[in-house]
């Protein structure tokens, strides 16, 4: 048998508040396979982005372990991590303050294709309007600045810069919740067919039941940093168990419980 | 608007960039007009000014035509003020920016560095520094600016400290980048804005400096500067003070100038935060 894509063990991150020290995260433990949807749902402050920082190195967890593509990803450093960051990307909430306010699309494009030398300098223009295309935006977007175009696009290119170093995994941290909801709906479709075409694993963090019934395999709900329940998204969506997964469940009203 | 024409309606910026510009042109056409050495001979001496137009600034105790000295010394006074700033802020920026991205011993190591620098007056740095090395153009710049670097510096350091945070740092390095790349491409140029803004004082105050040092004689022995100018009239500062108040009049004009230039940035800079 071959083990999972992501396993994550014993996760724990502890921040001080004051004299108190609190538990962000609080020993959670959880596994994504190959190209399977796991969604992370749960009210704010009950860790869900802290989980996603951990899982991609960017805060170092006190105690717990993260295996990912049969490694232990804890034990990685320096140019190993900086290497193996290709398989592993992030698409954050505001695709606004996610790209260096300087940067033009070409740019935020080119970085990954440059920092793990996937294509040569003079190959590169034409990666990258393959890129913009494959997100559903046409090239002659690459010499605009970040800031001068939509948010809706925006969140695009974050989308072609997570699939430039073509990742086996893509942490989505709120990622369509700044959108309107006829955006949310496309770029969901997007995602979608990424994952049916590229076989890409998603960790998904919303706190909108709706959009987790719409994309996720199955869900686990947090409750100030411990797992409160987890399983089949659709099972846990139609039947909550735990009493912050009923009151979940109960806070979004139009649930559309039909996968697509 | 753009920005040029917006600075350009700030009336203090006008002014400073009248007098930048002349001060400019002078040390540009220096050679020009005054081909050779200003430091020769180039008539009686003590020349008052306005009596002979071949002279018009007169001549000092040993007859050095006036109005040479003033366009020649302007050279070495900007040249030294923007070489001085510029390797200032290029220090400042870098030691800040490192201090505040690497963090922990890196960090307190820099900062500690930067208080004991900023603890002694910088002048008397500069002035230490000039008599141990011995006066020339290069070791001026690096005197002045050896006690110029810890204000860009902490700007920079206090700058970095809340970029650092912001996700498109995170994103930098979920993309794999080297941290010293995101230091220097992805943090530096948006730490940048407030450290620029310290310019214009560091280049008045290293002006400043130069002639001070000029003036006690710690100048490049070989280059006519207006501290030295000032420093030659002292001995006949009663039968004929004109040869200190000239140097010493264009001194004050050029540092109002980089003053009022640098007011007219912050305040064009300003306007455009308060409108966005
Ligand atoms: N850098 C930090 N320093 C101190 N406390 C932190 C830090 N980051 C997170 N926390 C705390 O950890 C807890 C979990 O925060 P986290 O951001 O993971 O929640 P979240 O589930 O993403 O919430 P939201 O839905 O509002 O985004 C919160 O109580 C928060 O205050
Ligand atoms: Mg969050």
């Amino acid at each position: 048998m071959s083990s999972p894509l992501l396993s994550v063990s014993g996760l724990t991150k502890r921040y001080r508040r004051g004299v108190k020290i609190i538990a962000a995260v609080d020993d959670v433990s959880f596994h994504i396979e190959t190209g399977e949807t796991l969604a992370l749902a749960g009210p704010s402050g009950s860790g869900k982005s802290t989980i996603a920082r951990l899982v991609l190195r960017l805060v170092e967890p006190d105690a717990g372990r993260i295996r990912f593509e049969g490694e232990d990803f804890l034990a990685l450093g320096g140019a190993a991590l900086r290497s193996r960051r290709a398989r592993l990307q992030m698409v954050f909430q505001d695709p606004l303050a996610a790209f260096n306010p300087r940067a033009t699309v070409a740019r935020v494009l080119d970085d990954p294709l440059r920092v793990h030398g996937i294509a040569s300098r003079q190959e590169r223009p034409r990666r990258i309007a393959a890129l913009l295309e494959r997100v559903g935006l046409t090239p002659d977007l690459a010499p605009r600045a970040i800031h001068e175009i939509s948010g809706g696009q925006r969140q695009r290119v974050a989308i072609a810069r997570a699939i430039a170093t073509k990742p086996s995994l893509i942490v989505f941290d709120e990622a369509v919740s700044a959108l309107d909801l006829s955006v949310r709906g496309q770029i969901l479709r997007l995602l979608l067919d990424l994952q049916r075409e590229e076989r890409i694993a998603y960790l998904f963090i919303s706190h909108d039941l709706g959009v987790i019934s719409a994309i996720a395999h199955r869900v686990v709900i947090l409750d100030a940093g411990t797992i409160a329940e987890s399983g089949n998204a659709r099972a846990v969506i139609d039947a909550p168990q735990s009493a912050i997964g009923k009151a979940l469940v109960a806070a979004t009203p139009r649930l559309n419980r039909t996968r697509p | 608007m753009n920005p040029l024409r917006r600075f350009l309606r700030v009336p203090e910026a006008r002014a400073g960039v009248v007098i930048l510009a002349a001060l400019l042109a002078m040390a540009l056409s220096a050679s020009l007009f005054f081909p050779g050495d200003p430091q020769a001979i180039a008539g009686p001496a003590l020349l008052p000014p306005f009596k002979d137009w071949s002279l018009p600034l007169g001549t000092d105790r040993l007859g050095r035509d006036v109005l040479a000295e003033l366009f020649h010394g302007a050279r070495t006074s900007l040249a030294v003020g923007i070489a001085a700033a510029a390797a200032a802020l290029v220090i400042g920026a870098i030691i800040g920016t490192l201090a505040g991205f690497a963090g922990g011993l890196i960090d307190e190591l820099l900062m500690r560095t930067t208080d004991a620098f900023q603890t002694v007056p910088s002048f008397l740095l500069a002035l230490a520094f000039v008599s141990v090395v011995g006066p020339s153009l290069g070791v001026v710049v690096a005197a002045i600016a050896l006690g110029a670097w810890t204000g860009p510096a902490r700007v920079a350091r206090a700058e970095v400290l809340s970029i650092r945070e912001r996700d498109f740092v995170a994103g930098a390095r979920v993309t794999g980048m080297h941290p010293l790349e995101i230091a220097f491409r992805e943090i530096l140029p948006n730490a940048l804005p407030p450290v620029l803004a310290l310019s214009s004082v560091i280049v008045a105050a290293a002006i400043l400096t130069e002639a001070a040092l000029s003036f006690l004689g710690l100048g490049d022995p070989n280059r006519v500067t207006w501290g030295g100018m000032i420093a030659e009239g002292r001995a006949v500062l009663r039968t004929a003070p004109f040869l200190s108040i000239i140097p010493g009049i264009a001194l004050v004009l050029t540092v109002l100038g980089v003053y009022l230039a640098g007011e007219g940035v912050v305040e064009t800079t300003a306007v455009r935060r308060s409108l966005s």
